[in-house]
Parts: C-alpha cells; sequence; structure tokens
C-alpha cells in the first residue's frame, strides 16, 4: 500500500505516494529522476549513494524513504546554488583532478559538504576520516583529499 | 622536437563538469517507457547437469518470458579466445554463477518475485578447485578431454644454477582478486529503426557488436552498441556479462529492456584476477650479475578461459622482470576448475610474476651480501639489453632513472623519525610492462579526424573511456596537432554506428594505439587544410602556413587567413582524413623468442611501513613512485594512474583475496570483500620520468597498467626490513603476519 510522504528535495517541496519498503535511494532514483545519486552495493557499504540530510552525510541506501518525511535531503542535483552553476566543492573537484570513473564522485562530493559543514577547518585526519565510507577504486583518494583540502585553506 | 603547447599540460578532463554534476548517464540511470526488467537466475552449485521447470514462474504476475538456452536466437557462445563460455547453459554447469535463465517482467519486483519459482533440478558432479590437481590424468574434466589451456614455454641460452655462486629460490602464491570497480554492470537494449541498440558499460564496444551478432544470429550492421559512461573497468568488463542477454530479449520481445546487477551479483559475473603458484628460482656470480634464471608457473583459470592463454604469456615473459638474465627457462601453465573463471585485470600477468621477481632479487642481494639497489643497478635493462625473449631495448628504457629517483627520495624518507612502538621497514621494487594485445596479433587501432560545419575538429574512435582519461588525452593530442586548445576538441567514441574499432581499453594500449592514430589522422586533416587555404587564398605554395584556434594564416602576413568554416562551406567532403595504427610485435617461437610486445613501461617504488607487533596491522606510511611515461600528455592524469594503480596493489598486498569454498565466492561484499578507503593511502611522492619513446605519439606510452604492479612487491619487501620473515603467500593479513611473526614477539 502506497503512503504519503511530504519532504524536501534540493530546495524543492515533494508531497508523494511512495511503497513504504522503498529506500530513500530508490525514491530518489526511480521516482524523482535524480539519478546522480549512485548505487554501488545497496547495503551501506560504498557511500556512492550518499546525500546530505539535515546536514548530516547519510548513506540513501540505508534509510527508507518515509522516514524523511518533513526533514530536507540535498543530492548531488542540487548542491550548487543555482540549476546549472558549479558549486565550489565541485570546481576543487575537477582542478584537482579528483575524478577518474565518476561513479563514486556524486558521493564523495556530498561526504565533502557534511565534512565542511562539520568542521570549519577540517584536517587530513577528519577529511580521510570524512570519506572513509565511501570507496573508490580509481584515485587512490589522492586528488580527493586534496581537493577537499584547498577547500578547507580557502575558507 | 618542436616545443609543444597543449601535450604536456594538465588540461582539465573533457568529461569533469558531467561527472561532478552528476548528470553522466550509465546504463543504471536510463528508463525508457515500456522498458522491461530482467534478472538472471544463476547456479548455485559448481559442477553439475540439470533440468528447469520454468513453469509456474512463467505464470507468475508480471512475467513476460522466460528465456533458456532453448531461446538463443544464434550460436549459444561467447568468450574472447575461444567460445566456451554460454549464453544461457544447456547441458552441464561449470561454476557457481553460471547463467542459467533470465526472467523478463514488466517490474524488476515481479521478475525476483518469479525468479525464485524456477525450480532447477541439479545432478551434482565432482568438481575440481586446485589446479594442481585439476592436470590429474582422473581430475573431472570442465570442458573437453583435458583441463590444460595452455603450456607455454621459454627458453633463452641455457640454465645452469651450477655455474652461479650464489642460488637462491622460492615460492610466491598469489590470490584470485577482484576488480571491484564501482559501478555494478548494467545494460539497456531497445530497439530503433529495424537497428537492434545495445547500452552498456564496456571496454570494447566493437567486440561487444562482434559477439552479440554471433549469440543472436544477426548481422553486425543491424546491431549498435552504445557506451554509456564507464564506472571503472580494470578489466573486468572484457568479457561478456549481462549484454548479451538483454539484446536477446529484446529481439525476441521487440521492447525495451534493462538488466542491472546488484553488488554481489557483480562479483559472481564478471572474471577475476587469476591466482598464480610461481616458483623462482635465480642465480648470479659473486659481483652480484645474474646468470640464470628459471620459473615455472601456474594459474587457474577457474571455468572458462577468458584471456588465459595471453595472460600467461605476459606472465611468462615478464617473469624475468626489468633485468637482462643471459639464461632463462620458463614454463607456465593455466588450467581449468571449477573455481570463478579469472582473465583481465591490470597487469594482466605481469602483476602477478613481479610478486615473485621483486622479493628473490631482495633475497638474492641479502646472499650476496649486497643491497637492494646495487643487485639492481648491476641487472636492469639499459639501451642495447635483450629482454628474456631476447627483444632488444632499443631506446626509452628509464629504468636507471626510475631506481635513481626512488634511491634518492628514500634517503630521505628513511631519515625522517620513526615510531618506536611500531616495527619499521623501507622496501622497493621496480616492474616492467609491455603494451598491447602483443605476439604479432595485428593490434590496430583507428581514428577519422573532421572538420564540422561550426569550423570545429571532431574525432571519431572507437576507444573507451574507463576513467582513466582517454577522452582527455586524445583531445590533448588533436589539439596539439591543430593549435587550439582542447576543449574545442570534439570527441566521438561511444557509438558504433559513427566510429572505427579501437580495440580494446586494456594493455595500456590506447594512449600509444589509439593516440598515434589520432595524431596520424589529424596531421593529415591539418595537410588537406593547409592546401585548401593556399589554394583560397591564392598562394604559390603552403611554405608558412599555419593553424591556429580554428583558422588558417600566413605568417609572414597572419591578415591573409581563412578559418575551418569558411573551408567547409566549400570543400566539406574534403575535411576527413582516416588514421590507422598497428602496433609492431612479433609472433615469438616456440621457445618463445621474438619481440612480442612494444613498448615497454617502466617504474620503480619505495615505500616505508610500520607493523603494530601486538597486532600485526600493517600500515603503508610514506613513498615515493617514479613511473617512466614516455612522454606524459597530461601529468595530471599520469598521477591519478600512479596513485590509483599503487593504492590497488596495496590492496592486493594486505587485504584482498576472494574467499573461496568448492568453488563458492564467500565474500561478495564490501563488507567482507575489504578494498582500500582514504584511511589506508600513505603519503605518495610521485616523480615522472620523460625520455620519449620514438614510436609513441609525442613519445607517450600507457601507463595503466604499469602503475599497479610495483606496490605488492616493495611492500613484501618492505615487511621483510621491518620483521625479517619473508612472506610468500598474499595478502599480508593481520593474522597473516602474526602466524608467522607472532612467535618472535612472544
Amino acid at each position: 500500500m502506497m503512503k504519503k510522504l511530504n519532504f524536501v528535495v534540493n530546495n524543492r517541496k515533494y508531497s508523494i505516494e511512495v511503497d513504504p519498503r522503498k529506500t530513500l535511494l530508490d525514491v530518489l532514483r526511480e521516482d524523482l529522476k535524480l539519478t546522480g545519486t549512485k548505487k554501488g552495493c545497496g547495503s551501506g557499504e560504498c557511500g556512492a549513494c550518499t546525500v546530505v540530510i539535515d546536514g548530516q552525510n547519510v548513506n540513501s541506501c540505508m534509510v527508507f524513504a518515509l522516514d524523511m518525511e518533513g526533514k530536507e535531503v540535498i543530492t548531488i542535483e542540487g548542491l550548487a546554488p543555482k540549476s546549472g552553476e558549479i558549486h565550489p566543492i565541485q570546481q576543487a573537484f575537477v582542478d584537482h583532478g579528483a575524478i577518474q570513473c565518476g561513479f563514486c564522485s556524486p558521493g564523495m562530493i556530498m561526504s565533502t559538504s557534511a565534512i565542511l559543514e562539520k568542521h570549519e577547518k577540517p584536517t587530513e585526519e577528519q577529511i580521510r576520516e570524512g570519506i572513509s565510507g565511501n570507496l573508490c577504486r580509481c584515485t587512490g583518494y589522492v586528488k580527493i583529499v586534496d581537493a577537499i583540502q584547498s577547500l578547507a585553506e580557502n575558507k | 622536437m618542436d616545443k609543444l603547447n597543449i601535450v604536456g599540460k594538465s588540461s582539465f578532463r573533457v568529461d569533469g563538469i558531467d561527472k561532478i554534476s552528476g548528470r553522466s548517464i550509465y546504463p543504471q540511470d536510463i528508463k525508457l517507457k515500456e522498458m522491461f526488467h530482467a534478472v538472471t537466475l544463476r547456479s548455485t552449485v559448481p559442477h553439475a547437469t540439470f533440468t528447469l521447470n520454468t513453469e509456474k514462474a512463467s505464470k507468475m504476475s508480471g512475467v513476460v518470458k522466460i528465456f533458456t538456452a532453448h531461446d538463443v536466437t544464434g550460436k549459444n557462445e561467447h568468450g574472447v579466445l575461444f567460445k566456451d563460455h554460454q549464453v544461457f547453459m544447456d547441458r552441464k554447469i561449470n561454476r557457481i554463477g553460471d547463467p542459467l535463465a533470465l526472467v523478463v517482467a514488466e517490474t524488476l519486483k515481479e521478475a525476483k518475485v518469479a525468479m525464485k519459482e524456477i525450480e532447477v533440478l541439479y545432478n551434482e558432479l565432482p568438481g575440481v578447485f586446485c589446479p594442481l590437481e585439476a592436470m590429474n590424468e582422473d581430475a573431472p574434466k570442465i570442458h573437453g578431454d583435458s583441463n590444460i589451456i595452455a603450456n607455454m614455454k621459454l627458453e633463452k641460452g641455457t640454465v645452469d644454477f651450477s655455474k652461479c655462486d650464489v642460488v637462491v629460490e622460492n615460492t610466491f602464491k598469489v590470490p584470485m582478486v577482484e576488480h571491484a570497480f564501482l559501478q555494478p554492470e548494467s545494460a539497456v537494449s531497445y530497439i530503433e529503426d529495424d537497428k537492434l541498440v545495445v547500452i552498456s558499460s564496456t571496454q570494447y564496444p566493437h567486440w561487444d557488436r562482434f559477439e552479440l551478432s554471433l549469440a543472436l544470429g544477426l548481422k553486425e550492421e543491424n546491431i549498435k552498441v552504445l557506451n554509456a559512461a564507464v564506472g571503472g573497468a580494470f578489466g573486468g568488463r572484457e568479457d561478456i556479462t549481462s549484454q548479451i542477454h538483454v539484446a536477446l530479449a529484446t529481439k525476441t520481445l521487440k521492447k525495451p529492456v534493462k538488466i542491472t546487477y546488484g553488488r554481489e551479483e557483480s562479483f559472481l559475473a564478471h572474471s577475476k584476477r587469476h591466482p598464480m603458484t610461481i616458483r623462482m628460482k635465480i642465480g648470479a656470480l659473486k659481483d652480484g650479475k645474474i646468470t640464470a634464471m628459471k620459473n615455472e608457473i601456474l594459474a587457474d583459470s577457474g571455468a572458462y578461459a577468458s584471456w588465459a592463454p595471453s595472460v600467461l604469456r605476459k606472465a611468462m615473459t615478464h617473469s624475468t622482470g626489468p633485468y637482462e638474465i643471459e639464461n632463462v627457462k620458463v614454463n607456465a601453465k593455466s588450467v581449468y576448475t571449477n573455481n570463478p573463471f579469472t582473465g583481465a585485470m591490470r597487469g594482466f600477468g605481469a602483476t602477478q610474476v613481479a610478486v615473485g621477481y621483486e622479493q628473490i632479487i631482495d633475497q638474492l642481494a641479502e646472499e650476496l651480501g649486497i643491497s637492494t639497489y646495487e643487485i639492481r643497478e648491476k641487472n636492469i635493462l639499459r639501451i642495447g639489453s635483450k629482454t628474456g625473449t631476447s627483444q632488444t631495448m632499443y631506446n626509452s628504457v628509464p629504468v636507471d632513472r626510475c631506481l635513481e629517483a626512488v634511491k634518492k627520495e628514500m634517503e630521505i624518507i628513511k631519515k625522517k623519525p620513526v615510531n618506536k612502538d611500531m616495527l619499521t621497514g623501507y622496501g622497493i621494487a621496480l616492474s616492467i610492462y609491455g603494451t598491447g594485445y602483443g605476439n604479432g596479433f595485428p593490434d590496430v587501432s583507428s581514428n577519422i579526424a573532421k572538420i564540422n560545419s561550426d569550423g570545429k575538429i571532431e574525432i571519431f574512435s572507437g576507444f573507451t573511456e574507463v576513467g582513466q582519461g582517454a577522452k582527455t588525452v586524445m583531445a590533448q593530442i588533436a589539439s596539439e596537432v591543430f593549435n587550439t586548445s582542447s576543449s574545442n576538441i570534439i570527441i566521438n567514441c561511444e557509438d558504433t554506428d559513427k566510429v572505427p574499432d579501437s580495440g580494446t581499453a586494456a594493455a595500456s594500449r590506447q594512449t600509444y594505439n589509439t593516440g598515434n592514430a589520432v595524431k596520424k589522422s589529424c596531421e593529415k586533416l591539418k595537410d588537406i587544410i593547409l592546401n585548401l587555404a593556399q589554394k583560397e587564398l591564392g598562394l604559390n605554395n603552403n611554405i608558412g602556413l599555419e593553424v591556429k584556434d580554428e583558422l588558417v594564416y600566413l605568417r609572414t602576413l597572419p591578415s591573409m587567413e581563412i578559418t575551418f568554416k569558411d573551408l567547409f562551406s566549400k570543400y566539406k567532403d574534403e575535411l576527413s582524413s582516416k588514421g590507422k595504427f598497428v602496433a609492431q610485435t612479433t609472433q615469438m617461437d616456440d621457445l618463445s623468442q621474438g619481440a612480442p610486445y612494444w613498448p615497454y613501461g617502466f617504474n620503480a617504488l619505495g615505500v616505508k611501513v610500520e607493523i603494530d607487533p601486538a597486532t600485526g596491522r600493517i600500515n603503508v606510511v610514506d613513498g615515493v613512485f617514479a613511473q617512466d611515461v614516455g612522454r606524459a600528455i597530461n601529468p595530471r592524469l599520469v598521477e591519478g594512474q600512479m596513485d590509483g594503480g599503487f593504492v590497488m596493489g596495496l590492496g592486493y598486498a594486505l587485504y584482498e583475496d576472494i574467499n573461496l569454498v568448492d568453488g563458492e565466492i564467500k565474500n561478495r561484499k564490501f563488507s567482507s570483500y575489504i578494498i582500500p578507503t582514504a584511511k589506508d593511502m600513505p603519503t605518495l611522492k610521485k616523480i615522472i620520468i620523460e625520455d620519449p619513446e620514438e614510436t609513441g605519439p609525442f613519445g607517450a606510452k600507457g601507463i595503466g597498467e604499469s602503475v599497479t604492479i610495483p606496490a605488492a612487491p616493495a611492500i613484501l619487501n618492505a615487511i621483510y626490513d621491518a620483521s625479517k620473515v619473508r612472506f610468500t603467500k598474499l595478502p599480508v593479513t593481520p593474522i597473516e603476519f602474526m602466524k608467522k611473526f607472532g612467535n618472535k614477539y612472544d
């Protein structure tokens, strides 16, 4: 039986009917067509589906969509201040070559957003800890850490 | 060489903005109207005959059709070297995970529910899971009457260890490991204008089209493969997985169909890295000169051959490392078992053998009483040296420069403070990697360069962007020729209808092979443009004409100019040029002598490890990596490969191991199959060594495979330095470490 869900995604209010067994990830990808959030494992182990919920980075595959009632979710599509623009985190990832295959990038960028919200000037250790739930098989994390450090320095 | 303007600069990735904004489309992101969803029923036993009953399942709600072997419209087979895979098994199951049926339904949930209702009756057969046992005459046979897929030998000179002053031997065991690309396999197919279209993430769209045509019984021109964004590959997307299944369903049902694997199915579906047992014996004279080496390699190919003979050939020819050794004997075998099948993975056989040769050379140095640097300096390949296959290294052999750079930097690392609670050790390793399919196989890349109606340069070539940065590299090569920004180059590589075959994105061959084809076609197109401009400008000849930012001008009178756009309006059909490049390799003789690969890339790596003596936890805390690139087209992309290759090798050394019990992968999740996280990656100083390769595009070589090879042996040598325990079996987990070291600690 479908249930009503009221929540905010990327500053837009949604009032939709959802299958109560669906995860936030599946609702984002299938119902809202926000496919920028990726599914790498579906069991909270890879971080590709990371979104920011009320300032916290969360694996969207590990929460039911219905639990989002009244909450505010930011996905990769809503990170930039305006549609078509690039957020400074995204720009830093481009500038530092922190992208390869790109599949972990949206989740990695959303975790970065949460790190920078939590810490005024995160240390390298805090950065590594903050993205340790986001697996990347391509970059060795080095240029990702570089990109985040550049943001911390410019804060 | 003329001054370079674009090559050598760290241009931004051409696919960067799409990837950081979530706009890059992977197949799982695609949703078409009236699209069916399909799930694959896979065998749960490793060796059996079987019968299927799909009657109940096919009547379930939403089920459209259940496909089995009977429904395959072409030949029920596929495979990169031998057609030993089946689209759906028809008689005998050879491994856990073999595809038995495909359930197509209106929704994914309905497909999954129905799949559970298919009855499979197995008649289990005895299985064989040990490659040594698989060679026994009475072992269960997987395909045909022998399990031996390849049995190769290499002989150079005469190996006689009695003539050596010091001889060392050891046996190394390297595990089966997983590519663990972050994007699980997915494919979507549909029909468009009587053409079957398959969207997937693959390393080689033209090969997929060929395999699809055989299995579906369609002509290749009736199939179009579109390569979507590829979320990592590392060799794991070379063999067909879901592509034929999804296409067969669309061909039969005339509707769009989608398949997306979950993580556990991804572990089951694609190949793995060959586990190998490598026995090595090496002998040297008192002065440290290595004179003889004898190696035996046994590789487990699992249930299917995939690339087994090619991987084995690379392992065999690379087992002498980047060293000149006068007398060499190698035997290499690859066998079928009922384990998961193994195939291509970063380094392609060259990664496995380096775990052996780079450790045994350290052992040899210790026996001789010389340093690990000195033994290498005395034996490395240099200009004029001959490899184990007697191939002459005639240019770009900067092994010495790689080693020197690491030696210098390791002296600095060694002076840094050490943590007294930890065992600290330092280790180095070198490696060699020969580019391409090799062994005389016609390794072709093609490109078409065109000017479009906007006066922009367009590149058409079937290479694959798997994350390594191939699109950016090709754009930089083209922009260098045309003296324009790489952002002005339009890259077309995804659509088999529009682009010529450029071979697989593997064997570090795209930068070298396709880069050469792109450069050639662009240079030809530039000549065409200059000649047409001469005609239009009414000049006597084309001397002094130059191109810049999509226009041609006369250098002595720059106001004489014409844009590419204006040329296009008049000479549309002439503004196109083809470029083709075939790598120069030869087929080796019966004793594996010849010139099997070209060019060769080299590197050196030094690491510092800290080991907690109480728990056995090993951390790599510092490192220096010197990589021969010929010439760096894009230094930032080169560094990205070095970081990523290193950390994959780190996982190989310390964490990763497919845990098999009677052919079943027990660790099919990232919580049980551990890959390195951001907390495991040390500080890594990267040094790019440039020594232009004469035959490379602007001197470049590919490095994608090479970069992963030295990590594991360097770490193992550092572990030895710290603990005086030589680990010959990977991975060195804390438990494995304490098993051998525990007594010393107590």
